[in-house]
């Protein structure tokens, strides 16, 4: 395959999952072992910060900047939540690092809750994520009995516990401030920010939520440093690698780490071994069910965070899923937003009822009965949906539909024009 | 109550709640627990559940009916998940549906007549590198065409013989 | 106190008001769904969306979401907000049924105003509506689910504002559904407040169901009647029937809400045993006929015995006015024998309070800010339910609230108890003033330590003590206690609760003059000849009602007048009806000393439902309106007086007569009242009669109950369903010791009666004291409240037999 380094996936062999045993002959627990006898909490923040690690879970957030914004040395309950819901469709690359090496995620989040000062710790899982949830149970315990975990950890003084959480389904629980009703038991719907869960999370105590693929860089931050990890990353400003999951009209779909910046094009010829069964590329999704489309135009785009919002998109999970000449981009946005809908919370209307609208329109139109007016309804649905709903996930369902109504419209029309779909 | 949930289970249960600071943090650890033991969570569930954690039957059904993985209807033996999210739209999943209904002889929701497979829409699976994919029970099945279907269905349904 | 601009408006408000407050006080109302001033926001329905044009907030924003903030600008016509407000009307209207017709909210249905306000006049949508089964919610609400527009109000007032555990939000996404685990009676108290809260017809009055339509009602601001609050109601009626009651607002007392009792307590009015005419001797007479036998009686009883062989007996149930009217009708007749309530204890009680309470007088909302309190001898629920909700806001809030009495005194929040014996409660009052422990022991010590520690160091301590469990010795200690924890810099409030609507009013009026044990004496001496007795029932009510019994017997002349059918007028010879509340107008102070007027809701008469015989038009004519022929109480007294007069006039004159009483011919209704001005009354002496049982010896201690014991609620019909079976509840200590187990019959032996009903057991209350709930019109109805623990026996009924 590519010559890029791989970090986070450096461990990883098809169908095995790596223990204790071979994770610490790997070198394993050697951040943790760095970051508790060698730095302060705030030097572990910093050099977070420095290394320009950007949040995993879609949003992108400069982690090192979230961290520094908690109040680590308040005294009292304070929690690190560990978000692996990863729900969005075309997402599963948390999925594949837990299958992989599971002690990674428990050994950032041990230096996390060192440098947050937090004393536990939560792992939360969605439902379908049994096999994750198994290594990472079979992992915590490994790692309690070699002394990783729980009291006065490595002799430091400082302790930690995680535990494990397995959710019910609903990919609101991705959101984070939904996440944390959920672990309280609530119903999780989101909260509303501010305050934001650094002030008052989970139980209403100071609380940071990062993903799996975040907290999993972070040993490899401490280990080789903040520079070596700038410069992993293919642009400027970018940092570090990212697990990219390829879906869709792919010859091949792996989940794959490369460094940031890696042009669209060169995933997709070189790492999903092109479109297949011989079609052309049309579209995809940059990172999720909730990122605008890109299309043939963005073929050697850098794929990065910046990079991608001057693109009209987001980088969001860097999971890409394809669309070959043959697909209709009403039917798949059409499919993208009943998702979202079936997932709104039910908590503000624009999300619950809006995106009601929305799906009715798309399959109006999808169906062959829409009416000419029904693409500016479709439009004005859109303005007043974006940047109006209580939590991201209204907006999130925006993105593909923006997108379709910006780069495919003479698509919509032409259902309109010919009163079926195109492309049956 | 026993065939909701084990004596020794719920005992324990209460043991964790006791002591608790925050007992309904359990609330979706002891509904997943009587699913796993039940099948499913009855109306009489919901209220062991509540009486486990020292809160109302209303308390424990308005998380029980958030989720969509815990079931407050009969289900048969096997619950399958297919996902219709957009990765597994992309390659067939309305193919593998079709084809599920047809062998199952049962539409969404419904259960078949030998009481062993019912059937749900799911979200996104997390397996879309290995679209079209579902689940069932707590088993993530990809790849899927129609012969492997077939062999998981005849797999699941012998060991889920009653 | 920002300032900022608001349409080009500019508006100063206190700190930490939202934008959607700051421009309603410019007049300018946008449509909003989920935002209540007593809930908060949330920003769940998006409504109340503004364009934050400059200042520290910028972009279309929820106003109910953004603290008011120096230098704001604000537009609510921007064209981007007004199109979105049309949009999430027309999201909310996808799925709600076009059956505003049919609908029982329509006319003060919020989201038909607002559809029409948000400018959503044309229905794009044409896909299928979601449906949903309802649910069968008990006696009060009916269900509609269909029309919900997710506002998520009825969760929030009924789990978070009142605690309610059994009603809440269930499923996702728009599927999302209010309601209960399963069919069954809605268990709060406060569960009629979803009538009011909720923007469209889910929830609607059950008991109004089908009688009016909104606009059809005459409506006025009110007063409740059923307990010593005051909360402020709205009653409306129609077709000469009172028919129902919604939630007034004042935020000095209720908020926004009220308790089940009283929103179903209105019944009484439309009693069907309700005197409607004047009678002499039970024949019908007319207004005139029956004043006259009235004062002649009177006067021939005066003539013959002299002017103190006339007794006058007012009450609580009745107006400030009427009983002001009685008192100079006294003076008229030149008697001082004029008492204001037939329950001596309670009287004394109320008068001490209103004695003695002065600046320490604390409101519901003071308690609702309050970060500590001590419920002593009260029990909000069965005695004055809407102080219950204000001492969960104050928990809510971050207050401790702890309960000394022996009753297992239930909450809607966390709070502490500590189960005391009734004749222990004095005990604790004086420990907690002098921070002296020694008469306490081990738990209990250490608790009402913790108690004293946590009020000397609270920034709004009150204390709150209840009438019937104190008696006038312990309102004393309590007012005192209340002194000696205020400070310089912080004072610490008080209140007492009391049982009738207008008890500190009466009290005010009674001053030092007798009480009715005095003046049963006297009419058993044979030295009261005559009794007028306003709007009170003796034979229920007095602390001795057989002892009440035989001074009635005793009299010649018995002037009742009334709204009620009650007992006492069984012995009356000249029956005056009186109007009930909705059907006058007047004045009752309420606990903490706060005046407030009621207003005439409608003219009394027979409903027409009666007269029709439920057809409808009744085909009957007739010159008169049938059953019209009560008076408020206050006329009747004047017209005995010879005098005609209108409410303002009496007022006036009541506030030259009496500074106390100066407020009240400025009073509005619809306001938050008026405290009374300084009592100036010296308190009562109080005798102290320590009741301790001997050893092994049950006390029986009687008390009211949420339904069924409050006079006027009492003859109630839409409260029937409610009515709890009478019952005795014992310590388990002590039901061990007499081995009986939890629904078990027993024998009640006691001073008042021997019973015989069932026991609950409980752990929570204090050991030594049987509790009997009393309830009306039951086989308990002879035990009244308020008279202190009395000794008792009990015996398992099997071995009695
Ligand atoms: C609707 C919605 C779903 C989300 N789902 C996830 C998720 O599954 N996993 C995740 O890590 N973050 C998810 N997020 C983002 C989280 O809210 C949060 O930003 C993230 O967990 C922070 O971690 P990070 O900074 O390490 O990325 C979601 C956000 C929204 C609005
Ligand atoms: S039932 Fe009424 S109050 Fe409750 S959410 Fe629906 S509309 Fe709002
Ligand atoms: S879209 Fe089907 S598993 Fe992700």
């Amino acid at each position: 395959m590519s010559g890029y380094p791989r970090v986070l996936f450096k461990n990883r062999r098809p169908g095995e999952t790596l223990f204790l045993d071979d994770y610490l002959a790997a070198g394993g627990y050697a951040g943790l072992r760095k970051a508790l006898k060698t730095m302060t909490p705030a030097e572990v923040t910093a050099t977070v910060k420095a290394a320009g690690l950007r949040g995993r879970g879609g949003a992108g957030f400069v982690t090192g900047l979230k961290w520094s914004f908690f109040p680590a040395d308040q005294p009292g309950e304070k929690y690190l939540v560990c978000n692996g819901d990863e729900m969005e469709p075309g997402t599963y690359k948390d999925r594949q690092l837990l299958l992989a090496d599971p002690h990674q995620l428990i050994e950032g989040m041990l230096i996390a809750a060192y440098a947050l000062q937090a004393p536990v710790g939560y792992i939360f899982l969605r439902y379908a994520y049994e096999d994750c949830a198994r290594n990472v149970e079979r992992a915590l315990g490994e790692a309690r009995r070699a002394g990783f975990l729980g009291t006065n950890i490595l002799g430091s003084g400082f302790s930690c516990e995680l535990h494990l959480h397995r959710s019910a389904g609903r990919y609101i629980l991705g959101e984070e401030t939904a996440l944390l009703n959920g672990l309280e038991g609530r119903r999780p719907n989101p909260r509303s920010k501010p305050p934001f869960p650094a002030q008052k999370g989970l139980f209403g105590k100071p609380t940071t939520v990062n993903n799996v693929e975040t907290l999993a860089n972070v040993p490899h931050i401490i280990v080789h440093g903040a520079d070596w990890y700038q410069g992993l990353a293919l642009t400027e400003k970018g940092a570090g690698t990212k697990l990219f999951g390829l879906s869709g009209h792919l010859n091949h779909t792996p989940c794959v780490e490369l460094p940031l910046g890696v042009p669209l094009g060169e995933i997709i010829s070189d790492h999903g071994g092109g479109v297949w069964q011989g079609r052309n590329f049309k579209a995809c999704l940059p990172g999720g069910a909730s990122t605008p489309f890109l299309t043939r135009a963005h073929w050697d785009l850098p794929m990065d965070f910046d990079t991608l919002a001057a693109a009209h998109s987001r980088l969001g999970t860097a999971c890409v899923t394809v669309f070959d000449e043959g697909t209709c981009m009403v039917a798949a946005t059409l499919n993208l937003n009943r998702f979202f809908q079936r997932e709104s919370c039910g908590w503000c209307t624009p999300c619950r009822d809006g995106l009601a609208m929305v799906s009715w329109l798309l399959e109006k139109i999808e169906s062959g009965r829409g009416t000419p007016d029904d693409i500016p309804m479709l439009q004005d649905q859109l303005r007043n949906i974006s940047g109006r709903s209580f939590c991201a996930l209204a907006e999130g369902a925006m993105g593909p539909v923006e997108a379709l109504l910006r780069l495919f419209m003479d698509e919509v029309e032409d259902h309109v024009k010919k009163g079926r779909c195109p492309f049956n | 109550m026993s065939q909701i949930l084990p004596q020794e289970q719920i005992d324990a249960w209460k043991e964790r709640v006791t002591g608790h600071a925050h007992p309904m943090e359990l609330v979706v650890d002891v509904l997943r627990a009587i699913q796993a033991h039940h099948g499913w969570v009855p109306d009489a569930g919901v209220e062991l559940a509540a009486e486990i954690l020292g809160t109302t039957p209303l308390r424990v059904e308005e998380i029980a009916t958030f989720y969509d993985k815990i079931y407050r209807r009969p289900v048969g033996r096997r619950v399958i998940h297919v996902c219709d999210s957009i990765c597994c739209w992309s390659r067939g999943a309305e193919e593998v549906v079709g084809f599920l209904r047809e062998r199952l002889g049962i539409g969404f929701g419904e259960t078949s007549a030998d009481g062993c497979f019912t059937l749900l829409p799911s979200c996104c699976l997390g397996a879309c590198g290995e679209a079209p994919a579902m689940m069932i029970g707590l088993t993530t099945h990809g790849n899927l065409t129609p012969a492997r279907i077939l062999a998981i269905l005849a797999a699941e349904s012998g060991e889920a013989a009653p | 106190m920002p300032k900022l601009t608001i349409d080009n408006q500019s508006v100063e408000v206190p700190d930490g008001t939202n934008v959607l407050e700051a421009a309603k006080r410019l007049g300018i109302v946008i449509p909003h769904f989920c935002y209540h001033e007593a809930l908060g926001a949330v920003g769940a329905c998006r409504l109340c969306a503004m364009k934050f044009e400059d200042g520290p907030v910028k972009g279309i924003q929820m106003a109910c979401m953004v603290t008011a903030q120096e230098g704001m600008v604000v537009s609510t016509l921007d064209a981007a907000t007004v199109e979105f407000r049309a949009h999430v009307i027309e999201w909310l209207m996808m799925n709600h049924p076009h059956d505003c017709p049919v609908c029982d909210e329509g006319g003060e249905c919020q989201l038909q105003d607002m559809t029409v306000a948000g400018g959503h006049t044309l229905r794009r949508y044409r896909g299928l509506k979601r449906t949903y089964p309802n649910q069968q919610l008990g006696p009060f609400i009916e269900h509609e689910m269909n029309r919900c527009i997710q506002c998520y109000r009825c969760a929030r007032t009924y789990q978070d504002y009142c605690g309610g555990e059994d009603f809440g939000v269930l499923g996702t996404n728009q599927r999302v559904y209010f309601g209960r685990f399963r069919d069954g009676r809605l268990e709060s108290p406060f569960s009629g407040n979803l009538v009011d809260v909720c923007p469209t017809g889910v929830f609607t009055d059950k008991a109004f169901r089908f009688k009016s339509r909104y606009w059809d009602l005459e409506e006025a601001p009110s007063v409740c009647p059923h307990c010593g609050l005051g909360c402020a109601t709205i009653p409306g009626g129609r077709y000469r029937e009172l028919q129902r009651v919604r939630a007034g607002s004042n935020r000095q007392t209720n908020g926004f809400f009220i308790c089940d009792r009283g929103r179903f307590g209105y019944g009484h009015a439309a009693h069907a045993a309700r005197p409607r005419v004047p009678l002499v001797d039970g024949q019908e007479v007319d207004w005139t006929q029956a004043l006259a036998a009235a004062r002649a009686r009177l006067d021939k009883i005066i003539a013959a015995h002299g002017p103190r062989s006339v007794a006058l007996l007012g009450s609580s149930r009745a107006g400030l006015e009427a009983n002001a009217q009685l008192r100079s009708l006294a003076r008229l007749l030149g008697t001082d024998r004029v008492v204001f309530a037939a329950h001596a204890p309670r009287d004394w009680t109320a008068r001490t309070l209103a004695a003695g309470l002065g600046a320490q007088a604390s409101s519901l909302d003071d308690v609702r800010r309050s970060d500590c309190l001590l419920l002593i001898g009260a029990d909000p629920l069965a005695e004055a339910p809407l102080l219950a909700l204000a001492v969960r806001q104050a928990v809510r809030g971050g207050a401790r609230a702890a309960i000394i009495d022996p009753r297992p005194v239930a909450l809607p929040c966390a709070t502490a108890h500590l189960p005391l014996a009734p004749w222990r409660l004095g005990q604790a009052l004086a420990a907690l003033g002098d921070n002296d422990w020694s008469r306490f022991e081990g738990q209990e010590a250490v608790f009402l330590e913790g108690v004293h520690e946590a009020l000397a160091g609270a920034r709004h301590p009150i204390v709150i003590g209840g009438a019937d469990l104190l008696g006038p010795a312990g309102m004393r200690q309590l007012l005192e206690l209340a002194r000696r924890l205020s400070r310089e810099d912080r004072p610490c409030g008080a209140m007492g609760v009391l049982s009738g609507p207008n008890s500190y009013g009466a009290a005010l009026l009674a001053g030092d003059g007798p009480d009715f044990e005095e003046l049963s004496n006297a009419m058993i001496t044979g030295e009261v000849r005559a009794l007028i007795c306003l709007e009170s029932d003796p034979l229920t009510q007095a602390a001795d009602p057989a002892h009440a019994g035989l001074a009635l017997a005793r009299l010649d002349l018995l002037v009742a007048l009334d709204s009620l059918p009650t007992k006492t007028l069984g012995h009356a010879q000249i029956i005056l009806p009186t109007t009930v509340t909705a059907e006058g107008a007047g004045c009752f102070v309420n606990n903490e000393g706060r005046m407030q007027t009621f207003m005439r809701v409608l003219a009394p008469g027979l409903p027409l439902r009666e007269t029709g015989g439920g057809g409808h038009p009744p085909r009957l004519f007739m010159a008169d309106t049938p059953g019209a022929a009560p008076r408020p109480a206050w006329e009747i007294l004047a017209g005995l007086q010879g005098r005609a007069a209108s409410l303002a006039e009496l007022r006036d004159a009541l506030a030259r007569e009496d500074v106390r009483f100066a407020g009240l011919t400025a009073l509005a209704a619809e306001s938050e009242g008026q405290r009374v001005a300084d009592a100036g009354l010296a308190l009562p002496a109080t005798r102290v009669e320590d009741y301790v049982p001997r050893d092994g010896e049950l006390a029986l201690l009687v008390c009211e109950a949420l339904f069924g014991s409050e006079e006027t609620a009492f003859y109630s019909a839409p409260l029937d369903p409610v009515r709890p079976e009478p019952r005795l509840i014992l310590h388990e200590r002590d039901a061990g010791r007499l081995g009986v187990t939890p629904g078990e019959q027993v024998r009640l032996h006691s001073a008042v009666e021997e019973v015989v009903l069932p026991v609950e057991i409980r752990a929570d209350s204090a050991p030594g004291v049987a509790i009997l709930p009393r309830v009306r019109g039951s086989l308990v109805e002879a035990f009244v409240p308020g008279v202190g623990p009395q000794p008792c026996r009990i015996n398992r009924e099997v071995d009695h037999a």
